[in-house]
């Protein structure tokens, strides 16, 4: 493959080219209630070209590979369609690189029958409660392997192993339908969703109690998150606007987002970092064959840098991040979060909830989408907090905030950090799911905008 | 596909090769400028076979992989779902037009220059706004042969542009997408900057919002957050499993009578048209809601058989995934109010266009609760500003049910086909 990539890349006119080829094979299961509606092997092999001219660029994805030599050809041609303006790339020394996977139990070693009895284990347990309507189990492992070779001579070969296992137990009183979700699995084997029989138990714990609250009545409140959604918060409140793609070329945005702008108070610590095994945004080279590395978003409450692609990064004469990734072959790198996070602080959460006399406390996760200023983010459920105690149970609300306003009412951070893993992923410019993880400790927001009747 | 289907009958009772192959291309602009010209060539084949009564299915990039395919369906199958179904034979099929040979002749420099006619436009008349812009063209073929003897196929085309400008000051952005699409080549530059036009014209000036209950419009770029949820509603999956509100609801009222909703594939040029389903069953009429009465539900051939019905060539598919029930054009048939009218009516209310966060509430149960993204106050009947920082909170059954008008101008929005909706009152939360 090496020596083949090169040769083509050695027979086009261009200032910067680059392919990328991937083979896949993933096994899946998905279970809706009692039906198995998905059992499938699948395998797809394909590529991504880019080719940069002066002011542009041309990317061309495929899968036939015998065809590569006249595809290169067409993107070199057209990636001097674009005439204004300059693109150029952040410096970065070519590598040549061979990285295997990471796993303990790798799964193409278990057979068909023992993922099918394992799945169907957990869906049983999802599907065992009184007032359970139904489930929803999906099962996926995905062997991935990446080739990344450019014209400045770097070779990247890296094999991904990523196991999931999302499970959701359906509960229904009546017309009062409710449910509850855990993931489980990132980059590894199929270590990572043995053993999992207390989440399953969990689900449906909770599918059913969600059934006895109370929905939610909109208005302001001082609004406690668990980890799961201070992690969210992280990713949709300030994590998008790091990325350096929406304002490199946006004067406006850039006087905005200078650095050392004050965000919130000194206990707030956001961090972007690929490189944690096992969770969902791990890697070690991004698509662009650019080192991934930890980098602090904020720090002591203020702006300290953001999320680059080489081409960004060159722009704003700021070190490359290696944070673009694409989600597959079929589209170009971009810049992407990785393994979003807000730093741990001191109170526990007791602390945090003991002076409040009337608040919210939300937990688990449902969703999260901002347009850079505004944000929400979905709870799966939640409580009242009255005099500093937890009391009833409440559903079906979606938090909201502003970035530039919302980041500075969060007056408290727990010493509990935990990173999650979502079956879902990042959705930005078409490309979604991309495997990421997001996490923080609990967190405590002065008057959240809370929606509810 | 007919090797694989043959080898495949070696060791199955059925079988179904589905195969697609797509080109694509796409020209961008990023921050006002021309910045990428990008292509795909993509192609795949997925592999359903019935083996002792139970289903089976793989899929490949790749069509010499054979061997891969009937293997990995055959193991599969062992593990599959009982079939309720026999895979049909040929039938009649409906003409339906969703192929213009006018789009494989769409130049990359005319794709360019619709692109620079609405970014200049734009900027004409406000220019510290910075525009995005994506000018695509698709050509795809599908093509399906199975053991009951049906080989069919046919090619699809697609043209789209979609623009997003954006403003960003101090304590305050902007952001106003719009997108025209169809199997149709139309030259939209000039619609599309027209309307991002009216709406920044709109939005530059603010009003305020208080806590409360309101009556509201729905434009049709913010009405899928509420048929997205129905859609769901009448998916015979949902039904399937009894977690759709509306399972046992057919023949009765669902919404307000002025309400009337038909799926239909064999809509010329709309973006969910073709002539056969993902299963090859002839697309066909389906009415959904007729006087607020639900008529039917979406099925494929195996969530059918499954409830004892007929399919209504609903099965959504790619090449990688087993069928699935999908809606098709779904459209919303117009009403007989202006939007004009809709807005003098209101004493205070509000419209919303875009927002943030839909679809991530309780979904099964027709709940959403989403931050304006874009919206508007509306006063004594006249549009007064924009609206920031609220958030608006209801059910789609509820909405529904308390439909005062709507509109009479319908338009595409993706698939859906909806004219604007004026609703009693929604949740308003700031």
């Amino acid at each position: 493959m090496k020596s083949y990539f090169f040769s083509c890349l050695d027979k086009i006119k261009a200032e910067y080219a680059e392919i990328r080829y991937e083979e896949n094979v993933a096994t899946y299961l998905r279970w809706i209630g009692k039906e198995l509606e998905t059992i499938g092997i699948s395998r797809e092999k394909g590529g991504g070209i880019r080719v940069k001219g002066k002011s542009g660029w041309s990317f061309l994805s495929f899968n036939n590979l015998d065809n590569l030599p006249s595809y290169l050809t067409l993107a070199a041609r057209q990636s001097l369609l674009p005439q204004n303006g300059a693109v150029k790339l952040a410096r970065v020394t070519p590598v040549t690189k061979i990285i295997p996977g990471n796993f303990k139990i790798d799964p193409r070693q278990i057979d068909l029958e023992e993922k099918h009895k394992l799945c169907l284990s957990y869906n049983q347990i999802l599907l065992s409660g009184p007032e359970v309507q139904t489930s929803d189990l999906r099962y996926v492992d995905l062997r991935t392997v990446k080739y990344f070779v450019n014209s400045e001579g770097t070779y990247i070969q890296q094999e991904r192993f990523y196991t999931l296992l999302g499970m959701t137990s359906i509960t229904r009183r009546g017309s009062n339908i409710q449910s509850a979700h855990e993931g489980v699995g990132g980059v590894g084997g199929y270590e990572l969703v043995e053993n999992q029989e207390e989440k399953a138990e969990k689900a449906v714990k909770r599918a059913t109690l969600l059934l006895d609250a109370e929905p939610a009545t909109g208005g302001r409140y001082t609004v406690v998150v668990d980890p799961e959604l201070s992690g969210v918060f992280a990713h949709e409140a300030f994590g998008h606007l790091s990325e350096a793609d929406f304002l490199f070329e946006n004067e406006r945005l850039l006087n905005i987002m200078k650095p050392g702008r004050g965000f919130g108070s000194e206990i707030l610590n956001i961090v972007d970092e690929p490189p944690i095994p096992g969770e969902g945004g791990f890697y070690l080279y991004d698509d662009e064959g650019v080192a991934a590395s930890k980098t602090y978003l904020i720090k002591e409450g203020k702006l300290v840098g953001r999320l680059h692609s080489r081409e960004t990064a060159a722009k704003l004469g700021e070190r490359p991040t290696g944070n673009a990734r694409a989600i597959n072959y079929e589209y170009p790198p971009i810049v992407r979060m990785s393994n979003t996070y807000i730093e741990k602080g001191e109170k526990t959460k007791e602390e945090i909830i003991s002076n409040i006399k009337d608040g919210i406390y939300a937990r688990g996760f449902r969703g999260g989408q901002t347009n850079l200023e505004m944000f929400t983010f979905a709870p799966e459920e939640g409580y009242l907090i009255n005099n500093g105690k937890i009391t009833r149970r409440i559903r079906d609300f979606n938090l909201t905030g502003n970035i530039f306003t919302t980041l500075s009412r969060i007056d408290a951070v727990g010493n509990d950090l935990i990173l999650f893993t979502g079956p879902g992923g990042c959705g930005k410019d078409g490309q979604s799911p991309l495997p990421v993880s997001t996490g923080g400790p609990h967190l405590r927001i002065k008057e959240l905008v809370v929606g509810g009747r | 596909m007919e090797e694989i289907l043959k080898r495949a009958l070696f060791r199955a009772d059925e079988a179904e090769v589905y195969r697609e192959d797509f080109e694509n291309a796409t020209v961008s602009f990023q921050s006002n400028r021309l910045k990428s010209i990008d292509n795909s060539f993509g192609q795949g084949t997925g592999l359903r076979i019935i083996k002792n009564g139970k289903i089976g299915f793989s899929s490949t990039t790749n069509l010499q992989d054979a061997d891969f395919l009937v293997t990995s369906a055959i193991e599969s199958s062992k593990f599959g779902q009982p079939a309720f179904f026999k895979l049909p034979a040929t039938s009649k099929i409906p003409q339906v037009r969703c192929f213009d040979g006018n789009i494989s002749l769409i130049s990359t420099e005319q794709m360019i220059g619709e692109g620079k006619r609405a970014i200049d436009a734009i900027l004409k008349e406000f220019p510290s706004f910075q525009c995005e812009a994506e000018i695509d063209k698709t050509i795809a073929k599908t093509s399906i042969l199975n053991s009951s003897g049906l080989k069919v196929s046919y090619e699809k085309t697609f043209y789209s542009f979609s623009i997003y400008a954006f403003l960003a000051e101090e304590g305050d952005f902007l952001g106003i997408g719009e997108t025209q699409s169809a199997c149709q080549y139309k030259d939209a530059s000039k619609v599309v900057a027209r309307k991002v036009l009216e709406k920044i014209r709109l939005a530059r000036r603010r009003a305020a919002i208080n806590r409360g209950v309101y009556p509201v419009i729905f434009t049709p770029k913010a009405m899928p957050v509420i048929l997205s949820l129905l859609k769901r509603g009448i998916n015979g999956k949902f039904i399937q499993k009894k977690v759709s509100p509306l399972f046992s609801k057919l023949n009765t009222q669902v919404s307000s009578s002025m309400v009337n909703i038909v799926d239909d594939a064999t809509f010329h040029y709309g973006k969910a048209s073709r002539p056969v389903d993902g299963e090859g069953v002839p697309s066909r009429q389906n009415v959904i809601i007729e006087q607020g009465v639900l008529k039917n539900f979406v099925y494929d051939l195996q969530t059918a058989g499954l409830m004892g019905t007929q399919t209504t060539a609903n099965a959504a598919r790619e090449y990688d995934s087993l069928p699935s029930p999908s809606t098709t054009n779904f459209i919303v048939r117009e009403g007989e109010l202006s939007l004009a009218e809709m807005v003098k009516d209101i004493k205070e209310g509000l419209i919303i266009d875009q927002v943030i966060g839909a679809g991530q509430s309780n979904v099964l149960m027709g709940e959403f609760s989403v931050n304006l993204d874009l919206g508007f106050k509306v006063e004594q009947g006249k549009i007064k500003g924009r609206i920031k920082n609220a958030m608006a909170t209801a059910n789609i059954y509820e909405l529904l049910k308390n439909v005062v008008g709507i509109g009479k101008e319908a338009e595409f929005v993706g698939s859906t086909f909806t004219p604007p909706f004026y609703f009693a009152r929604i949740n308003i939360a700031t």
